[in-house]
């Protein structure tokens, strides 16, 4: 079986507004490497823009083994405006890269 | 050699939060201060209202139940006590926190209510980021750090504020105490940020690569975070011995990039702060060094948040199916409501199984084995509380009409609030504090 994101990195998600960002700290250099590499803004928005709207730009932080998402239009109206069940969905957004699978040629596939 | 010049304590990370671990921190004498966020964005709005019906009320309505503790364990061990939770009305917290310091016998308290977050006054200067429809009921900018370390310095030992930014109630007692300069107080500001989700920075909302998770009693009593700062803005962050959580550069950098858009440009009151030398390093068993904040200097001017209510509400309905081809009814449930709601723009409805797919959607792992329970779930965009009623309605009518054994309907609506951002010069937003004393 393929591994996930989630197995090279840990995350968490967050919302201003309209905004979601999520955060993957790789677990070494080698797993930051490889995910610099392989889930760049454009591959991350391609699995996002399955469920959330909108642009997705990508920050590196490699000092701190950190890649940042953005997805600026991904909460349109704010969480109050959310129709999904409750509140605060978006706690569990980071789960939308953390359950994506990478194979051995760095290529990112959906969740197994 | 740097010294330690302030112990800052995570008491609440939002209005809700526990109050056991602000009084655990209170009394271990191992801080000087013990800083409670209570004001989350929305969180305004229900304070605005109290406050137009009272205007001796809109601050939180947990200030009895959440200090009647605190006050004497922070008193005994002289240690100073700074919160938003006055909400919309501050200076009426300030009154009430005296009087309830009064009957808990606590003489000669001083506290200070900081004043001027409230700019509705001063809404033709704001530069709103979009245009809004709907009805502007409160503004607030987002106060730094100033008027609290002044405050503090003039002897207050509670400050009780409105909107303030969250990592500045973290990061004032500390400002008089930093060497000169903008490093340090990069240093401090990062720090505040740092503390102010309480349990996220450490352990809670957290799962490591493996999966491990705190024990139910981890999670049930875990540790909120202090952090012991330097005169030059590193601090060494760590919990009380024995408290249970989890705190590592991991934990750490999750936390500092937590709702941050531009990690090199996080903008506060204070200073616009760029995050990318940060480095943490574990020193001890939950134990972590923290240090290279940098800084792009004071922004020129103060975020506000708006409030905006438009009219309509979100309708958000389930209804539980259980035993043997749960799955299949609730599926065929899901399927007469789109029928029956067909009117719903599909932009304005969704209609999707709790237990399989109702957060994260066409993103959700596949599944493999039917839950032996699950829900459906319905919510809408409706017009008027009418049509809100009209979903409920539906999803009710399933249990006469629909698939068998529909059980445990729930339902609610929500008024639909909108929160628009703006910039106003700070300029404009003067600050000013009320004292109460016992």
């Amino acid at each position: 079986m393929r591994p996930r994101i989630g197995d090279l990195a840990s995350g968490r998600a967050g919302d201003k507004g309209d905004v979601l960002d999520l955060t993957l700290v790789a677990r070494d250099e080698a797993a930051y490497a490889r995910l610099e590499a392989a889930l760049d803004a454009a591959t991350a928005q391609r699995f996002l823009n399955r469920v959330v709207p909108g642009p997705v730009q990508r920050h590196t932080l490699p000092g701190l083994r950190a890649l940042k998402y953005v997805a600026p239009q991904a909460l349109a109206g704010g969480v109050y405006a959310s129709l999904r069940p409750g509140l605060h969905w978006q706690k569990a957004a980071i789960w939308l890269l953390l359950d994506l699978t990478i194979d051995d040629e760095d290529r990112v596939h959906e969740p197994a | 050699m740097a010294k330690v010049v302030c112990r800052i304590g995570a008491g609440a990370g939002f209005a809700g939060d526990r109050i056991e671990p602000a009084v655990a921190l209170a009394a271990s004498g191992e801080v000087d201060v013990v800083a409670l966020e209570c004001l989350a964005e929305r969180t305004l709005l229900p304070a605005l209202k109290a406050r137009a019906a009272d205007p001796q009320a809109g601050f939180d309505p947990r200030l009895r139940r959440r200090l009647s503790p605190l006050l004497p364990a922070a008193r005994a061990q002289r240690c100073r006590i700074v919160s938003n939770l006055g909400q919309a009305n501050p200076h009426a917290a300030g009154a009430a926190i005296a009087q309830l310091a009064g009957e808990l016998g606590l003489k000669g308290l001083r506290i200070a209510a900081v004043l001027g977050d409230d700019v509705l006054a001063q809404r033709e200067h704001v530069a709103w980021q979009r245009p809004f429809d709907g009805t502007l009921v409160g503004a607030h900018a987002y106060l730094g750090s100033p008027a609290i370390a002044l405050a503090l310095e003039q002897g207050a030992d509670v400050v009780v504020t409105g909107r303030v930014a969250d990592s500045a109630l973290f990061a004032a007692p500390a400002l008089p105490r930093l060497q000169p300069g903008e490093a340090a107080l990069a240093g401090a500001v990062t720090i505040g940020h740092l503390l102010e989700c309480s349990g996220q920075l450490s352990g809670g909302n957290f799962e490591p690569i493996g999966g491990a998770l705190l024990s139910a009693e981890g999670y049930a009593r875990l540790g909120f975070p202090l952090a012991e700062v330097y005169d030059d803005g590193t601090a060494e962050i760590r919990l009380l011995d024995g408290a249970p959580g989890l705190l590592t550069p991991e934990t750490c950098t999750l936390q500092l990039l937590y709702e941050v858009q531009d990690p090199a440009r996080y903008l506060t009151p204070d200073l616009a702060l760029d995050f990318s030398a940060i480095r943490f390093e574990q020193v001890g068993t939950n134990r972590v060094r923290v240090g290279g904040a940098r800084s792009h200097g004071e922004p020129p001017t103060l975020k506000v948040a708006g409030f905006v209510e438009r009219p309509g509400f979100i309708a958000d309905a389930e209804i539980g199916f259980a035993g043997t081809r749960a799955h299949e009814r609730a599926q065929r449930a899901a399927e007469v409501l789109r029928l029956r709601l067909s009117d719903w723009r599909d932009d304005d409805i969704a209609i999707d199984l709790v237990g399989v797919n109702s957060i994260l959607r066409a993103g959700s792992p596949a599944m493999r084995v039917p839950p032996p329970e699950l829900r459906v779930h319905v919510s809408a965009r409706c017009a008027d509380a009418d049509a809100a009623q009209q979903i409920e309605d539906e999803v009710y009518a399933l249990t006469l009409s629909g698939p068998a054994g529909g059980c445990s309907v729930r339902s609610e609506k929500r008024s639909r609030i909108d929160v628009v951002d703006g910039l106003i010069d700070r300029a404009l937003v003067p600050t000013s504090i009320a004292w109460s004393t016992t």
